[in-house]
């Protein structure tokens, strides 16, 4: 952007966000029944306020909940409670009843988190369901009165902004607008830091974040933390405004709902795309009620529902980026008129300078930190799957600087190999040594950080991020700025070949570029052992030799490799020896000339067919 | 003792409804790999179909699955075929998570169609099984709800067999275990998918002509049944057929028991907070096995 552009942006961007907030005075001056729309204004900041609460979780880092309404529950009953029985003032009140459902949330996430796929959306649900019934039922809790299904009232006290209540719309509306505020600068924080990165990575690969060092599972239990003190936030915000709660209507289905269709359509992992969602939707509400009023209920639900439908369908990114655009256009257009020449400069700004790796010089040096890698020893793995036994009673060794081959038919066992070595699968029996270091019980993201990174069979580049950014997930553990996690990324990036591919998106990589994004990405963790699943899968001839090439290049590292390759032309031109696995078993090891030659193992590769004739 | 032993034995039965519900959200989640929350509005649609048909031409609603199966295999297969499978082509290599995004916005469609066109009042099928009884030793056997259990039993047999015998049910198997695999071997998995999921969804067919005799019919329904059908499954296991089975009777005899000493709604409660302790203990449910 040229200066122009940057100013008219800000001029702009200041104006609609001033504009926005001074709705309720605008409409208090100008509007008869000021009310009726200061109310709709409110019920549009709160459901931001929820919905960008909920995007944390269900947005940031992919895991949806659809009970999120227990948490606006649990912080409006718990500042109400403290409020009704110790006198605490609600702006307190608020943050107990944030800490209240963010450890509710911690409880109920702690072992889904930990298992793959819809546990997380089920629990949330019935947690919810539970919360609910349970407080329908029980008129007391502790000798302190609820009020079952019919709810707590709070006397209301007028105009008294310290203890939350306002005497006008406008005084809610405000605070409202202030939470909202914080909380999007919150998560506009998140965005930017290194969970941000983590989380994006995340919502695409989890195994993948794993195995570059960071554990998955504290990073999004920090984020449904953060999502479910923000949301009690806004429960706060309702009991005061309504001066009543009840169980039935505040953890409703419908509002849980509410919030992830309005992420949804708004733009998941977006920070102001929950707000947006929440500006459409809300109205809608709004004006099928005033249509139909009371006699037909739900119709905003039919709505909602087909809205949530068409928006995974056609619009999977949401509103905000198409508004982003369009307000980019819109900045262009005007700085065009106030500066015509500002177009010419622009195409003369010079790109990025790319990144060069000197010839020769070491990608890691010593001094710095990197050790020499010890030897990696299994003895006597075992592991199988129900009935099947994958891995049977297997011993190897990979010494230190030494490239070892992991070789054999489909289904010998090898990828199964490398995840009990990444600790993605448990070992069953046996043991598995890196120098004196038992891997047995440590997660991926633990091995990971002892020095063993891995590709992997299928490439996972994280599609969210650009090339540097996948990088600079696995650099980020490692390093305290932004700014020293980049340069070693862009090191990284350089020593594979992609200096000029920095800033490309990653699902816009073609396949070469993917392996060699993911070899970059492995290399970022600073491995001293580096496990690289079919290098050749999925190219083409051309491509290879670079492969080859590169792989030496890793090796004068001095980084051990084991690699599996089912070309074996490849694997005899790298390898400084062979492991041949058949069924789980080892059936042969030793130089690449004499296990490539060995009858049985030709027998193995060609098949049964040829031995039998 | 012997009100115990009532209470288990209802549970027991009305577990058979219960089990029949799981299965039909396990055929699914089996192959597809989807987890359906549009499955308890599946089974409001096929209630409403039920009640209308008895309302309006007095047809006993054990005789509605002659309509409601084949309207609810159409219903289902039109769904995965124009709204999932799009959906699941885009997220191939990833857990299809957006397709939950999308069952639930078809319950919130469905559930709420229901509330506009047939409105919120309870609505019940009156014909004199619905209130039958059966006496055995001292104990009260709903007929109803036998006529349940004996059904899901059929029912659970007849899907073993469709798919340990029939070349469509090995097809449907074989696509849950390895989709790409599948398709190497020449079948169409985009029609497995299609059948698998109006399979699911026309099981509720069965499950709504069971249930209306001696449930009401409302368009809320589906949420009742959708919270214990996924307790059941992960009890179960997820995927896991006889797991859907067991499941179901086990979480109708924690149900009946727990019902005799307090409300039905503390029931719930006490089942809801047995689901997520076993998200702690065993997540892969009784029957389940470990995927790799």
């Amino acid at each position: 952007m040229t200066r122009t552009e940057t100013a008219v942006a800000w001029v702009l961007g200041l104006v609609a966000a001033l504009g926005f907030a001074l709705v309720p005075v605008i409409a208090t001056w100008t509007l008869d029944d000021a009310t009726y729309w200061l109310q709709l204004y409110i019920w549009i900041l709160f459901f931001a306020q929820c919905a960008s609460a909920w995007n944390i979780i269900g947005g940031f880092a992919g895991q949806y909940s659809f009970g999120h309404s227990a948490f606006l529950g649990l912080g409006a009953y718990t500042s109400s409670l403290l409020w009704l029985n110790l006198g605490l003032t609600p702006w307190l009140g608020m943050f107990v009843g944030g800490a209240v459902a963010a450890a509710a949330a911690g409880i109920v996430a702690y072992p889904c988190f930990r298992l793959r796929g819809a546990f997380f959306t089920l629990a949330t649900i019935a947690f919810a369901e539970m919360l609910r019934v349970g407080l329908e039922l029980s008129d007391t809790l502790f000798g302190i009165k609820i009020g079952g299904v019919s709810g707590l009232a709070l006397p209301p006290k007028g105009s008294a902004p310290l203890i939350f209540q306002f005497g006008g719309k406008v005084g809610y509306a405000y605070a409202m607008l202030a939470i909202l505020l914080a909380t999007l600068g919150i998560v506009q924080l998140i965005k930017r830091s290194r969970m941000g990165y983590y989380l994006a990575a995340i919502a695409d690969d989890e195994e993948a974040v794993a195995s570059l060092g960071t554990s998955p599972w504290r990073v999004k239990l920090a984020a449904l933390l953060i999502s479910a003190f923000l949301t009690a936030i806004a429960g706060t915000f309702y009991a005061q405004l309504i001066l009543f709660i009840t169980p039935t209507r505040l953890i409703s289905i419908d509002f849980s709902v509410q919030m992830v269709i309005m992420s949804v359509l708004g733009g998941l992992g977006t920070v102001l795309g929950p707000l947006y969602g929440a500006i459409v939707l809300v109205p809608v509400a709004e004006i099928t009620r005033a249509i139909w009023g009371g006699s037909l209920q739900g119709v905003h639900l039919i709505i909602y529902g087909a809205l949530l439908i068409a928006t995974i369908l056609y619009l999977p990114t949401g509103i905000e980026i198409h508004v982003r655009t369009g307000f980019k256009a819109l900045v262009r257009r005007i700085a065009g008129l106030l500066d015509p020449a500002a177009g010419e400069r622009t195409s003369s700004v010079p790109n990025r300078p790319v990144i060069t790796l000197p010839e020769g010089e070491p990608l890691f040096v010593e001094a710095d930190g990197w050790t020499r890698p010890p030897v990696l020893a299994l003895t006597d793995v075992s592991r199988s799957f129900g009935g099947a036994v994958a891995v049977r009673e297997l011993g190897f060794t990979v010494e230190p600087g030494e490239v070892v081959g992991l070789i054999g038919p489909n289904g010998a066992g090898k990828t199964t190999v490398f995840n009990l070595i990444t600790g993605i699968v448990p070992v069953q029996a046996g043991r598995i040594l890196f120098g004196d270091q038992d891997l047995r019980g440590l997660a991926p993201h633990q091995i990971s950080r002892l020095g063993i990174a891995r590709t992997f069979q299928i490439v996972k580049p994280f599609t969210r991020l650009s090339a540097l950014e996948n990088v600079m997930v696995a650099a980020l553990p490692r390093y305290a700025t932004h700014q020293a996690a980049r340069a070693e990324a862009e090191r990284c990036l350089a020593f594979v070949g992609l200096a000029h591919r920095v800033d490309a998106p990653a699902d816009g990589l073609s396949t070469g570029e993917r392996k060699r994004l993911e070899l970059a990405r492995a290399l970022a963790t600073r491995p001293r052992l580096l496990l690289m699943d079919e290098v050749s899968g999925g190219l083409d001839q051309q491509s290879v030799p670079g492969l080859v090439a590169l792989m030496r290049k890793v090796k004068e590292q001095g980084i051990s490799v084991l690699v599996i390759e089912h070309n074996l032309r490849i694997i005899g031109a790298v390898a400084d020896r062979l492991v041949m696995l058949n069924l789980g078993e080892r059936i042969r090891e030793g130089e690449p000339e004499t296990v490539l030659n060995d009858p049985h193992v030709i027998d193995i590769y060609v098949g049964g067919a040829v031995a039998v004739g | 003792m012997h009100e115990l032993l009532q209470g288990a034995l209802s549970g027991f039965l009305i577990g058979g409804v219960y089990g029949l519900i799981a299965l039909g959200l396990n055929v699914i989640f089996g192959t597809i790999r989807v987890i359906n929350f549009a499955q308890g509005s599946l089974l409001m649609v096929a209630m409403f179909v039920s009640y209308w048909l008895w309302a309006l031409f007095g047809i006993h609603p054990y005789l509605s699955p002659i309509v409601s199966v084949p309207l609810l295999f159409a219903l289902g297969y039109v769904v995965q075929d124009r709204l999932l499978t799009p959906l699941l082509a885009r997220e191939r290599t990833r857990e299809p998570m957006s397709a939950l995004l999308l069952t639930l916005g078809l319950a919130l469609v469905l559930d709420n169609l229901a509330l506009l066109f047939f409105h919120a009042d309870f609505k019940t099928v009156v014909v004199p099984i619905g209130l039958a009884k059966l006496r055995w030793e001292g104990l009260i056997i709903s007929t109803p709800r036998l006529v349940g259990l004996c059904t899901m039993a059929v029912v659970a047999s007849l899907l073993y067999l469709f798919f340990t015998r029939t070349d469509l049910g090995r097809a449907i198997r074989a696509v849950g275990q390895d989709r790409q695999v599948a398709r190497l071997l020449g079948i169409d998995d985009r029609r497995i998918y299609n059948v698998a999921f109006a399979l699911g969804s026309a099981l509720m067919g069965i499950a709504g002509a069971i249930l209306a005799p001696f449930y009401y019919t409302h368009p809320a329904v589906g949420t009742t049944f959708i919270l214990k059908a996924f307790v059941i499954c992960v009890l179960g296991g997820l995927g896991s057929m006889p797991g859907a089975a067991l499941g179901g009777l086990i979480v109708g005899v924690i149900e009946g028991v727990v019902g005799l000493y307090t409300q039905a709604a503390a029931a719930q409660v006490v089942l809801l907070g047995l689901f997520v302790l076993l998200l702690f203990v065993r997540p892969m449910g009784l029957l389940g096995v470990e995927r790799r």
